[in-house]
């Protein structure tokens, strides 16, 4: 029973609602945990299928079921008949669709957003645990909307996720009439989804934190929550609003944009590019942040300039409006606005350097434990970096106009994608999973699992920017009805069986996860003697988190502070007066 | 620590790739594993940026990933060894957010510089005309006569049974030809291109001429233009996805000699100016394709 609305001083949030039980629980909770684990659960389940698309097309990438139309080789003995060019099409724009709206935001918004954002500011939920709610099944339902686009007449949506007009915007030129209506519809209403959690995010950070929780004592997983919600909120609405006119043009007889009947295709671009690239920093924001507080509690030492992170995000997050028109280089464009967003991208890459060197600050004389969650988060650190710096040819005008659409682009945005958020993700399940579920993942199982995905990973996505540099366009079912690109069809198909191993490897995960709800080692409040206000309460917390409201008296990040007797201190720890304090060796971490 | 590792020895790899590029240049023709050759004169100079942010980036993800091994190793947790107590260091923020910023914006002025100046630099005068429209899923090419000069292409004018946009009664298009999926560049000698799409986006794509070009139907694009400076046979590919054919919109592109150029043009015979005026006002999405 919620009797304990965790307010704080003179303000009371409305946390009325009463604890679900049984089924209800799962249907139609308004506890943010539950709903994370909603989130948790429905976007690892999609994390399946989006990766069983990946594999479709790698296979076809590989083993071409389309006859090769200049030198009539017969067909490949291997390939899958039914992965028609068009299927094939849909493919990757599925893969695409699946991972980024339904995977990669959901688990990092939606899953840890709503987790963690309560517990570790101290409030009983969110401000708003019914639209809470309603986001989580606006996203449900916004996923099998986009996915009964495989069962209609003309097949699923196949013009890329970009979806550019006309194309997408004419039935004539695409052929999938209802499949990319149902695809614009079903952006539209996970728009909503998103927005309705962004706004429940800010007001929640800005109005529930405890009292003595000061903005610069946050987490920074709270703080690239935060951030990463005023980009959602002022950047989905444009992509939704692009959506229901791309839905107009298919269906209604608009022409927004169709040339041939007045309209502008260049405008669709706009409108994507303007969602599209604050989009990517949506992806990215929050796995930082995670990745910061994991590097931290497994390194024992406070995050390394803690504001210049706070505020390299939030430059990011200005300078992520500003730079869209990058992805427009090739379409022409206006030599004056091909220097300003030139000139605007290569800054954004300042921000991004000066985390990267104070990831390396936190490492530094730390004393660090290697634990899955920490293995988890060292390699998002370095495969960003390497999809940080792939990111710097496409930046630059000239380079970008040679690499661009090529496979070079695809290794880019993968390690960017899967090497950095991806591995941010698992290294937060490794660490809040406990925080979850009351028990411990395992870490023999954990390790196995990270060093096949690690290996797999770059095995896969490292050759594909020499495919790139090679010449290899994105988005074309058969590579070897090029000339030029035959050569290099032992490297797709090398690539492919990476793809198989780093998909097979995921099953490790799967089993691991399920495995240890039942059978995990008991957690315990802090297994991992962690610091911040989620490790106070039970594992898993109560209804309502907090028996009574914390006062917090510190910054998130005290680990090994010297004369203290153990090697962390407690958010809600008042300050220890005496310096003098018997020495003790610091605290270990119980997992090895 | 396997984590950092395998990402050195891509880099490294990468930059010993750079190192031997001049070796490469011949093997390019076959294989994919790096650029492809380059036969355009405006190459040189993407090419040279390129390498230049191949090195700066290897050399710096070197450091970055030294670095990083050594901590990991270095301070790895020993029983006895508390971690130190650092909050961070304000100089060391000021040093590492500066030096990003002035590498990352002379970067950004250079290559933007570079771009400018290729977009800016005017075809010479002498430069061959031609005229390339996509279309689900080919290329329609056009070619000047023996007066030199193409049809003006009108671009609200690009349509199903006017590929090119041109009024039938120009008398600069008379003697024009045009191939389809065919196009033959003479060596040594600028073309001009005049680029247009019928229907959706297309993308004019060599890897060998380092040259893309988006082709956003209702507009032509005029300013592309590029010189062939070695003969060979290239293919022309569709790199902007445009429906389910795509990935088979290639079309036949090779270098030849002026003089084996002209033999050519004189083999096609001059466009039959009476199918152009039948053009169609209809515009092209209110025809049933």
């Amino acid at each position: 029973m919620s009797t304990i609305a965790a307010t704080h001083v003179g303000q009371s949030h409305g946390h009325g609602h009463e604890e679900a039980t049984g089924w209800k629980k799962y249907l139609w909770s308004l506890d943010h945990k539950i709903i994370g684990i909603q989130y948790l659960f429905t976007s690892l389940a999609f994390l399946l299928l989006g990766g069983a698309l990946a594999l479709l097309l790698r296979w076809q990438l590989a083993f071409p079921s389309t006859q090769v139309m200049t030198n009539g080789d017969v067909g490949n003995p291997i390939a899958l008949p039914f992965i028609n060019p068009q299927f094939y099409n849909a493919l990757f724009t599925m893969h695409a669709t699946v991972m980024v709206f339904l995977v990669v935001m959901p688990l990092l918004i939606g899953a840890f957003g709503n987790y963690l954002i309560p517990l570790k500011i101290g409030a009983g939920d969110m401000a708003f645990p019914l639209i809470n709610e309603l986001s989580y099944w606006f996203f449900v339902a916004s996923g099998f909307i986009m996915l009964a686009g495989f069962f209609v007449a003309g097949g699923a949506a196949a013009g890329g996720w970009t979806s550019y007009a006309p194309l997408s915007s004419v039935a004539a030129y695409n052929g999938t009439k209802m499949g990319q209506t149902l695809w614009a519809a079903g952006i539209f209403v996970n728009g909503l989804a998103s927005i309705m959690g962004a706004f429940n995010y800010i007001t929640t950070i800005v109005n529930m934190r405890a009292p003595g929780l000061g903005f610069f004592r946050l987490p920074l997983t709270v703080w690239a929550l935060f951030i990463t919600a005023f980009l959602l909120l002022l950047a989905v609405p444009v992509l939704s609003a692009a959506g229901a006119m791309l839905i107009l043009d298919l269906n209604f007889g608009t022409s927004f944009f169709n040339p041939a009947q007045g309209g502008q295709p260049l405008l669709w671009q706009h409108l994507f590019w303007f969602f599209g690239h604050p989009e990517v920093y949506i992806m990215i924001l929050p796995a930082m942040g995670m990745a910061s507080d994991v590097l931290s509690i497994f390194s024992r030492k406070p995050v390394f300039g803690y504001k210049a992170m706070v505020f390299a995000m939030i430059a990011i997050g200005f300078l992520g409006f500003i730079v869209w028109g990058h992805h427009m280089f090739v379409s022409g464009m206006n030599l004056v606005l091909s220097a300003a967003f030139g000139v605007s991208t290569m800054v954004i890459a300042v921000p991004s350097a000066i985390k990267t060197f104070n990831w390396l600050g936190t490492l530094w004389g730390g004393s660090i434990h290697f634990t899955t969650a920490m293995l988890n988060a060292l390699a998002f650190v370095a495969m960003f970096v390497i999809g940080g710096f792939s990111g710097i040819f496409m930046a630059s005008t000239p380079v970008n106009i040679f690499v661009h659409h090529t496979y070079f682009i695809v290794a880019h945005f993968h390690y960017v994608l899967f090497g950095g958020s991806i591995f941010a993700i698992f290294a937060s399940i490794y660490t809040w999973y406990p925080k979850m579920f009351g028990r411990m993942l395992d870490e023999t199982l954990g390790k196995i699992h990270f060093a096949l995905t690690f290996v797999f990973f770059n095995l896969c996505f490292f050759p594909m920017h020499n495919v790139g540099l090679g010449g290899m366009m994105r988005r074309i079912a058969d590579p070897t009805a090029y000339e030029h690109l035959r050569s290099l069809q032992p490297i797709n198909q090398f690539i492919t069986f990476a793809a198989i191993g780093l998909g097979f490897s995921q099953l490790l995960f799967f089993w691991n996860f399920f495995r240890s709800l039942k059978y995990g080692k008991p957690a315990g409040k802090n297994p991992w003697h962690a610091t911040t206000l989620e490790w106070t309460v039970d594992s898993p917390p109560g209804h309502g988190n907090f028996a009574t409201t914390p006062k917090v008296y510190r910054g998130a990040y005290d680990y090994s502070v010297p004369g203290h007797p153990r090697d962390y201190i407690m958010q809600t720890e008042p300050d220890y007066p005496d310096a003098s304090a018997p020495k003790s060796s610091p605290a270990k971490v119980p997992v090895g | 620590m396997p984590v950092p590792l395998r990402c050195l020895t891509g880099v490294v790899l990468m930059s010993l790739l750079a190192l031997l590029s001049d070796a490469q240049a011949e093997v390019r023709q076959t294989s994919v594993w790096w650029l492809p050759r380059n036969v355009n004169m405006f190459g040189h100079e993407i090419d040279f940026i390129f390498y230049l942010i191949l090195w700066l980036t290897g050399v710096t993800a070197v450091a970055v990933f030294s670095v990083m091994i050594y901590f990991l190793v270095k301070y790895r947790a020993r029983p006895g060894i508390p971690a130190i107590h650092s909050h961070g260091n304000n100089t060391l923020e000021v040093i590492w957010t500066t030096i990003p910023v002035f590498i990352f914006l002379a970067l950004a002025i250079y290559g933007n510089e570079q771009w400018t100046q290729m977009r800016l630099r005017t075809p010479p005068a002498d430069a061959l005309p031609v005229a390339v429209v996509g279309e689900q899923f080919g290329w329609n090419v056009r070619y000047p006569g023996p007066d030199g000069k193409l049809a003006k292409m009108v671009a609200s004018k690009v349509g199903k049974d006017n590929p090119f946009g041109v009024d039938p009664a120009d008398p600069d298009g008379m003697d024009d030809f045009t191939t389809y999926n065919d196009i033959v560049f003479p060596l040594n000698r600028p073309v001009r291109l005049y680029l247009s799409s019928k229907d959706v986006i297309h993308a004019f794509y060599v890897p060998e001429f380092r040259l893309y070009q988006d082709m956003v139907p209702g507009r032509v694009y005029d300013f592309v233009w590029l010189k062939a400076e070695a003969t060979g046979n290239f293919q022309l590919a569709c790199n902007q996805l445009c429906g389910q054919g795509h990935y088979k919109m290639f079309g036949k592109l090779s270098v030849v000699e002026e003089s084996a150029y002209q033999d050519w043009a004189k083999s096609k015979a001059p466009a039959p100016t009476a199918s152009v005026e039948k053009s169609n006002p209809v515009p092209v999405s209110l025809v049933k394709k």
